[in-house]
């Protein structure tokens, strides 16, 4: 296809695309009146920042996005830890349960969360920890693990033999070679882990759904949805409400967009 | 046993004691739960065998829609959205300026919950101000306007079209990884033979992007009989159940209607389906990675 076509085709296809972002951010600088008389395709009247800071306080996005940033800030680190020390176990403890073991964490992916919904639910409210961070932190943890192995397990096994021998020789006991050697050396696996995992819990909706009744315990899923059941039809509040919630994810995808686009084809591939 | 024979178990433990607690041990538990009629309150479960099983193809009148949705689904994925993922892999793997920018837009979707994706579209589907129909209507085609998400025969089509703006950089990703890795031998090989660049296509690209179109299609079969975010925040299954899958089912019957051996046979229905797709794409693999 020659150059002039290949781009005429892939602008008015990145335009088709990104026509849905545009209406959401006119719609969201509008006030409703504006938007009531004038055309949709019609620059607002005025700018109405006032419509985000509605929605940040009196919609609680702020209590959405607390709740959302500060399950994320302990499930991540805390969940890849895990994660990275079985999967030392499994590529660096010489251990005849490796490959039995390894295959069963897999058994993990094969299970859609569905099938654990009801067991969960009973486990969590009698340990009463259904809308508790402690609850949905154990439960986004475990359904990360399987992953998590998958991923610092190929990379572990990437590492040289060498390298532990010589860690050895340093006078480094298994956690010494853990600390020193495998986490520095896997710090490009580990950071495209930690882009996917927040990622995932910044956006996952049914274990919140399930797991967080108490509104004040929200995250940013589940509170988008409460705010659209409180303010169905106030349509520029709603589309600020959207605009916050995606701006923490745009920022950290604008700034770690290699990781993203490189780091996903390389781990889907394992 | 001594200290190095203890030792693996201790690095493992966490991992092991919380997967064994979150995701097999109650999966099992589901298992258990599906041969039992329950409403989740009474101190006793009725013993049914199949009858949850078998309930579903013969008394739900839902459950059979479900499922024909979510195969829909998977077959619109694999037709619009990996080919428009495909295609898209094609445009962009030439050095061409704006490439990162424009690789960036159709990416990005990705990257949002299912839930602001709902958020999004369901406004531009808004009936009497959202963009589709604004657009109609200036264009002068009043007779195209719909309730799209409020009419039953069109509402999973429309809720597709969000899905298609969302999962389409997926597939385009993991197909420029794959096109940059090809050899160009084969091409210039062609050229000389006199292919044109369909044939060069057809013959050279697809046969070299075996392993991408597996993993494309087995991704895409998977995420295709999970659905669930998108369909929840958009329509609820509604109008009239015409957009219920599996999972959104499953958590009506559950967690809604209280039919906890109902809802634990549908999840295990989903379980054995995505087995089917699994369960061939690991041995797969598995057989590539030893040769």
């Amino acid at each position: 296809m020659s150059g002039a076509i290949r781009y005429v085709v892939l602008i008015v296809l990145s335009v088709l695309f990104v026509i849905p972002l545009v209406f959401i951010a006119f719609t969201a600088v509008k006030s409703n009146a504006d938007l009531m008389n004038h055309p949709f395709y019609t620059l607002p009247k005025q700018l109405h920042w006032d419509n985000f800071l509605k929605a940040w306080k009196q919609g609680r996005m702020d209590m959405y996005m607390k709740n959302t940033v500060l399950i994320s800030v302990i499930k991540v680190p805390l969940g890849i830890l895990i994660e990275a020390l079985a999967a030392f176990a499994l590529t660096r403890l010489h251990f005849k349960w490796s490959e039995p073991l390894f295959t069963l964490f897999l058994v993990g992916m094969m299970i859609p969360m569905q099938a654990t919904l009801v067991p969960l639910n009973i486990l969590l409210n009698k340990t009463h920890l259904v809308s508790t961070y402690p609850g949905i932190i154990l439960i986004y943890i475990g359904f990360g693990i399987p992953f998590g192995i998958l991923i610092l397990r190929g990379f572990f096994r990437t590492i040289p033999k060498e390298l532990d021998e010589a860690a050895l020789i340093d006078g480094c006991g298994d956690i010494g070679k853990f600390l020193r050697v495998i986490i520095p050396l896997s710090m490009p696996a580990i950071a495209t882990l930690v882009i996917f995992d927040f990622m995932a819990t910044w956006n996952e909706f049914l274990l919140a759904q399930i797991f967080i009744t108490k509104d004040t315990m929200k995250t940013i899923t589940t509170g988008l949805m409460a705010f659209r059941g409180q303010f169905t039809t106030d349509y520029t509040l709603l589309n600020a409400a959207v605009l916050i919630s995606i701006v923490p994810i745009f920022i950290v995808y604008l700034t770690f967009q290699k990781y993203f686009v490189n780091g996903m084809a390389g781990s889907v591939k394992g | 046993m001594g200290l190095r024979a203890v030792k693996p178990w201790i690095f493992l433990l966490p991992a092991l004691v919380i997967y064994m607690t979150v995701i097999l041990v109650p999966s099992l538990y589901t298992l258990y739960l599906s041969f039992f009629s329950w409403n989740g309150i009474a101190p006793t479960k009725t013993f049914v065998s199949l009858h949850n099983y078998i309930d579903l193809f013969m008394k739900d009148t839902v459950f059979p829609r479900a499922l024909k949705n979510n195969l829909l689904w998977m077959i619109g994925s694999l037709i619009v959205t990996l080919g428009l993922g495909l295609s898209l892999a094609l445009l962009l793997n030439k050095k061409l300026k704006g490439r990162t920018l424009l690789r960036g837009i159709f990416y990005f979707p990705y990257i949002l919950s299912g839930v602001v994706v709902a958020t999004v579209w369901a406004w531009m589907y808004n009936p009497t101000q959202g963009f589709v129909n604004k657009v109609l209507e200036s264009a002068g085609l009043e007779s195209w306007t719909h309730a799209w998400l409020a009419e039953p025969k069109i509402a999973l089509y429309a809720v597709f079209v969000a899905g298609v703006w969302q999962g389409v950089g997926q597939p385009m990703v993991l197909f420029l990884a794959g096109l940059s890795t090809l050899p160009q031998d084969p091409y210039e090989a062609a050229i000389i033979d006199g292919a044109n660049p369909f044939q060069s296509f057809w013959y050279i690209t697809i046969p070299l992007l075996q392993e991408t179109f597996v993993i494309v299609i087995a991704t895409t079969m998977i995420a295709s009989m999970k659905v669930y975010d998108i369909i929840i925040a958009m329509t609820g299954g509604g109008p009239a159940e015409s957009t219920q899958v599996l999972s959104s089912w499953m958590y009506y019957q559950t967690f809604k209607f209280a039919n906890i051996g109902i809802g634990s046979a549908i999840s295990w229905m989903l379980v054995f389906i995505v087995m089917i797709v699994i369960v061939p794409y690991v041995y797969y693999t598995t057989k590539k990675s030893h040769l």
